[in-house]
């Protein structure tokens, strides 16, 4: 097993700083398929998961495509899926949210993992990424965060609006979201899987720091606690967008592992996390991979690892990945990690 | 008296009280204050105060969206005695979230205040493929397209439409404004658009310069 991811989120010491690219519908690309066609195959997604580590060698790998629907879709809420050619990524559908607003939040379905939408499919491909490639990397379920999940249940602007004129709902709303959450999560532990929460729903681009405290926090703490204590050692917190304003709260949800996104402060994050002794992952801005030199990206990597001044728990990353982009960058920026940490 | 109502109106806005701002709009009606008065003093100040205050963190989305909508409200009230008063639109405005994405809050917001702001809207909705904004911009003649995405991923697809309307011989008909969280305005350049507003008070503002329309409309 590769103990270098283990070593970081530990903050400890390791061979080299760990390689984390966010590869989702990207992953539908290394089989020539659509991301529309590969989420709803599980022959198809297991290939394509096979193909991103045998390409990229990530330092972890995580199995999810169009991350944020899969849980609403189970819940009841309707994703488009792209015809033909179509890259696009699947997404909640116009006027396809499950909840109306007007209703009581305990007619919401509580999903069963087992059964219901593609938490089955992804669960077996889950299962069968285990049972090739667990003993040589890291593999984690992605789930959705609770207000990221709560905005797929009853759409994005119709949250935001309820957050000012019906708090109580959204707090209802976002309690249901992180029980369903449980469950989705502790399947993936079951597997021996571990799990990534994604919630950049509630980034402080959209909802303020106040609003994270009193609608986020607590739900995000439960749901962590949840999995660390189903076998989980360790639950990194994805929110995109400049987070530095929040970092206090992102600390304190107990994930051992946070996101510093492109556009926050990598400093504030150094000197805080250094002093939680808590690993973070650093993305490199994913706008221009599909027409960017090879380059060009080591360069920018390379700019981006002098920002970890050889704390431990610096973790290389991107934004998300587009479709399409040319194997040889997501190599120069592998590559160029690797030299760094060889006393590049 | 009606001093301190457009006052109240725009304070209103900026709290979110959108009943409250329906019935002041529908008081200054009454009392005979001209809706162009209305919509300058009252909804666009209000609307200006906003802007400023989400661009230095002290509103986020929630109470821009409630601020919004009150806007709606009073604009409702607003539309006929501004049709009856015969008002010109300052000019048509296409809008549209680009193909691949399905984010729509910022481009709506938009979308609003260049409403209130007295230009015409043709809004093509989320997930627009270049060709029908082609199809769009031959039909309704706009004098600019606002193009908006919300993912990194999807924020190419703004060159890609750029391409697709200078291709189609259309370009020079139109300007081309860009914007969403991802976007910048180096990335404006660099795909050739004509502007970029970080958000949708300062979009207002960038189309009032692309098309020479003074500050008070």
């Amino acid at each position: 097993m590769n103990k270098r991811l283990e070593q970081a989120l530990n903050c400890e010491p390791s061979d080299r700083v760990p390689f984390l690219p966010a590869i989702y519908e990207h992953k539908a690309w290394f089989v020539g398929e659509t991301p529309s066609r590969v989420c709803r195959d599980v022959n198809l997604f297991t290939t394509a998961m096979f193909a991103e580590y045998e390409r990229v060698q990530p330092d972890a790998l995580t199995v999810g495509m169009d991350v944020y629907n899969v849980e609403a879709e189970a819940v009841g809420s309707k994703v488009l899926y792209y015809r033909g050619e179509d890259s696009s990524v699947p997404a909640l559908a116009p006027e396809g949210a499950v909840f109306r607003g007007s209703e009581d939040v305990a007619s919401l379905k509580m999903p069963d993992p087992k059964k219901d939408g593609r938490m089955p499919l992804n669960l077996e491909v889950a299962r069968n990424v285990v049972r090739v490639l667990g003993r040589e990397v890291p593999i984690r379920g992605a789930v959705s965060g609770p207000f990221s999940l709560a905005a797929h249940l009853v759409g994005p602007e119709h949250l935001f609006m309820l957050t000012v004129t019906h708090p109580r709902l959204v707090k209802d709303l976002v309690g249901f979201s992180a029980e369903a959450i449980k469950r989705y999560g502790e399947a993936f532990i079951d597997l021996g899987c571990g799990v990534v929460i994604f919630d950049s729903q509630a980034s402080p681009e959209l909802l303020s720091p106040q609003m994270y405290r009193e609608f986020v926090l607590q739900p995000t703490q439960n749901i962590i606690k949840y999995f660390q204590q189903a076998g989980a050692s360790h639950v990194p917190l994805i929110i995109g967008g400049n987070t530095t304003k929040i970092i206090d709260s992102y600390l304190e949800t107990g994930a051992n592992n946070i996101l510093c996104d492109a556009k926050a402060d990598s400093k504030e994050f150094l000197e805080k996390c250094s002093k939680a002794r808590r690993a973070f992952r650093r993305n490199l801005d994913s706008a221009n991979f599909l027409e960017a030199k090879p380059e060009e990206l080591r360069r920018r990597a390379s700019a981006m690892l002098q920002e970890s001044q050889g704390f431990a728990g610096f973790i290389a990353g991107t934004s998300v990945v587009p479709y399409g982009t040319p194997l040889a960058n997501l190599l120069a920026i592998r590559e160029t990690v690797q030299e760094y940490s060889r006393g590049g | 008296m009606t001093m301190n109502e457009l006052d109240e109106l725009a304070q209103c806005l900026g709290q979110g009280q959108t009943k409250r701002v329906a019935d002041l709009t529908q008081q200054l009606l009454d009392k005979g204050v001209g809706p162009q008065r209305i919509l300058n003093e009252g909804l666009i100040a209000g609307m200006a105060v906003v802007g400023e205050k989400m661009r230095s963190g002290e509103m986020y989305l929630p109470e821009v969206l409630q601020a919004a909508s009150g806007m709606q409200a009073s604009l409702r009230l607003l539309k006929p005695y501004l049709v009856k008063e015969g008002a010109q639109p300052l000019g048509k405005i296409l809008l549209g979230t680009v193909k691949g994405d399905m984010h729509d809050i910022g481009k709506n917001l938009v979308g609003i205040m260049l409403q209130g702001a007295g230009f015409e809207i043709v809004d093509l909705g989320l997930n627009v493929p270049p060709q029908k904004f082609i199809e769009a911009i031959t039909d309704h003649t706009p004098a600019i397209v606002g193009l908006s995405a919300m993912l990194t991923t999807t924020m190419l697809n703004m060159k890609t439409t750029i391409d697709a309307i200078g291709a189609a011989g259309l370009r020079s008909q139109v300007k081309v404004i860009v914007g969403g969280a991802p976007v910048s305005q180096k990335f404006a350049e660099e795909i050739g658009a004509d502007g970029y507003a970080r958000d949708a008070v300062l979009a207002v503002d960038k189309v009032k310069q692309l098309l020479g329309v003074s500050a008070q409309g």
